[in-house]
């Protein structure tokens, strides 16, 4: 059997409930190349810069770890989703 | 709910709110716990070894229903290198017996539910799918805490902290500053299923037996960090975790890291032919005994990963110490409970309970392991593969008598490396470890 190993196929295994508004953000005024120097260790890859060097974040793919906000404490808003949303672990 | 005010609020339905919940609504608390998740463990994350020892105390019968996955009889310690590995192991017969080292593998999404049912059977209410962000305030001192749902003000003369790693609540209170890169470890994991009998086949094991093998050395693609595979039933747990800091450092994303773990030649032929089911991350705080947060004070005490309490040596103990901390939590509760007197000078009985505790002291006397290893990176990228060739070439069969061998051996170990830092690395490691 062939593992995935791609981000997207890998949370595709985990169960996921959106909420609509983001629990991630990214700090007003905060350089957006801190996606490429510091939050490319976020394990679900949940930041990315888009096409014009915006940031992207993908909260709805959010492992609730909070490594962003250890690794980028000026430039990441973090907070908990809202309660009952995000991740649900069935092993955990 | 509005008006109604309870004896205690814990935060976090993990192994540390769980028990103090349970140890206050025993002893006829009126005692509410909120947890974020759909149901407690649904946001729980853990590698795979819940030490019962404190569980043992709270539930003595735990083990009727309790949904253990695994019996650990043998634990492996391997040195990683590029292409090799190089390790020991110890297994014995006696811990299949009665609770056996109190060692068990478990589920958490599966156990921490289970244990959440035994809390609400004791007595206590729980609320999942409420995530608290503040506290009520009254006269300077805390009154309550802010749930984020309908009439979600809930008043009580105490509040047990227990909302794992991130804490952003013990931060409010300025407990602890932030958690720094150097000593968090961000750890990932995979659930892979297997068929129970080739579990058992491929591991060695009889029954419900099971093993935990840890990996150090060169685990996590030189990064500061270590693997593990743990057995379950009918899964294996496999994960990797490394300071934030040095992956920041090697550029590295955990998931990499993990791929690269599992496709180790000592780790591949564990993991073949199994299927993924579940991809998980989450925080360990290392920062040891130095950076444990403040315990108590008016109002209020923090217990587990909330406050720090994790002992991520080789004995790599966290569910029984935030278990002993809610547990020491929970009776300090109901000794103000009775006394009518939630003062942080009366709360400092948490203290004096820990200071007697396996679990403070066990912090203390490891306080400086991650310090210590975050000043010996070369443990992770240098010396797997120099210490890895040493033995590979000392049992290649090359025609090459051993007594000039084994004397020219020593001589590159001892030109690859300053003696001096060798033997220091070694004294510094012998703390770390054991």
């Amino acid at each position: 059997m062939k593992h995935f190993t791609t981000m997207e196929d890998k949370l595709g295994l985990d169960k996921f409930t959106a909420f609509e508004k983001s629990h991630l953000k990214i700090k007003p005024g905060a350089d957006p190349m801190v996606v490429e120097h510091k939050l490319f260790v976020c394990p679900a890859k949940v930041y990315e810069l888009n096409d014009k060097g915006e940031p992207i974040v993908s909260f709805e793919n959010c492992l609730e770890c909070g490594t962003c906000r250890v690794a980028a404490p000026e430039e990441v808003d973090w907070n908990y989703p809202q309660g009952g949303y995000g991740v649900t672990f069935k092993f955990g | 709910m509005a008006d109604e005010k309870f004896d205690a609020i814990v935060v976090g339905g993990g192994p540390a709110g769980l028990s103090a919940a349970y140890v206050m609504a025993k002893a006829g608390m009126q005692v509410i716990l909120i947890e974020r998740g759909e149901y407690c463990g649904a946001k729980n994350v853990f590698g795979g070894i819940f030490f019962t020892n404190v569980m043992k105390e709270l539930i003595p019968d735990f083990l009727n229903d309790a949904p253990i996955e695994r019996n650990i009889t043998k634990r492996r310690f391997a040195f990683l290198s590029q292409d090799g590995e190089f390790g020991g192991d110890f297994k014995f017969d006696r811990f299949n017996k009665d609770f056996a080292n109190n060692s068990f593998t478990v589920l958490r999404a599966k156990f921490d539910k289970w244990f959440s049912e035994k809390v609400e059977a004791a007595g206590a209410m729980i609320i999942t799918g409420a995530v608290v962000d503040d506290f009520i305030m009254k006269d300077g001192r805390i009154a309550g805490v802010k749930a984020r749902m309908e009439d979600g003000d809930l008043y009580a003369d105490l509040v047990v902290l227990a909302d794992g790693v991130n804490s952003l609540l013990a931060k409010k209170l300025g407990f602890h500053k932030e958690l720094s890169p150097d000593s968090t470890i961000v750890g990932v994991k995979e659930i892979l299923s297997l068929p129970e009998e080739k579990i058992r086949d491929r591991f060695q094991l009889n029954g419900n037996e099971g093993v935990a093998y840890e990996y150090f050395g060169y685990a996590a693609k030189g990064a500061i960090g270590s693997g593990f595979v743990y057995t379950n039933k009918d899964t294996i747990s496999v994960g990797v975790g490394a300071t934030i800091k040095s992956l920041l450092e090697h550029k590295l994303n955990p998931n990499d890291v993990l791929e690269h773990f599992k496709n180790h030649p000592a780790i591949r032929p564990l993991v073949r032919d199994s299927e993924q089911k579940e991809y998980s991350a989450h925080l360990i705080p290392d920062g040891g005994y130095k950076k444990l947060s403040k315990l108590y004070g008016d109002n209020v005490m923090v217990a587990g990963d909330a406050a720090g309490f994790v002992n991520a040596t080789l004995f790599h103990e966290g569910t029984n110490l935030a278990m002993e901390t809610g547990k020491l939590a929970g009776e300090t509760a109901v000794e103000s409970f009775k006394k009518k007197d939630y003062s942080a000078e009366a709360l400092s009985l948490y203290h004096t309970k820990l200071k007697n505790s396996f679990s403070l002291r066990d912090m203390k006397q490891f306080k400086n392991s991650s310090e210590t290893l975050d000043k010996n990176p070369q443990l992770f990228d240098k010396y797997p593969d120099m210490l890895g060739d040493l033995i590979a070439e000392l049992f290649t069969a090359d025609g090459e008598a051993k007594w000039p061998k084994e004397r020219r051996l020593m001589i590159k170990l001892l030109t690859s490396e300053n003696p001096f830092r060798l033997l220091k690395t070694a004294i510094d490691m012998r703390r770390v470890i054991i």
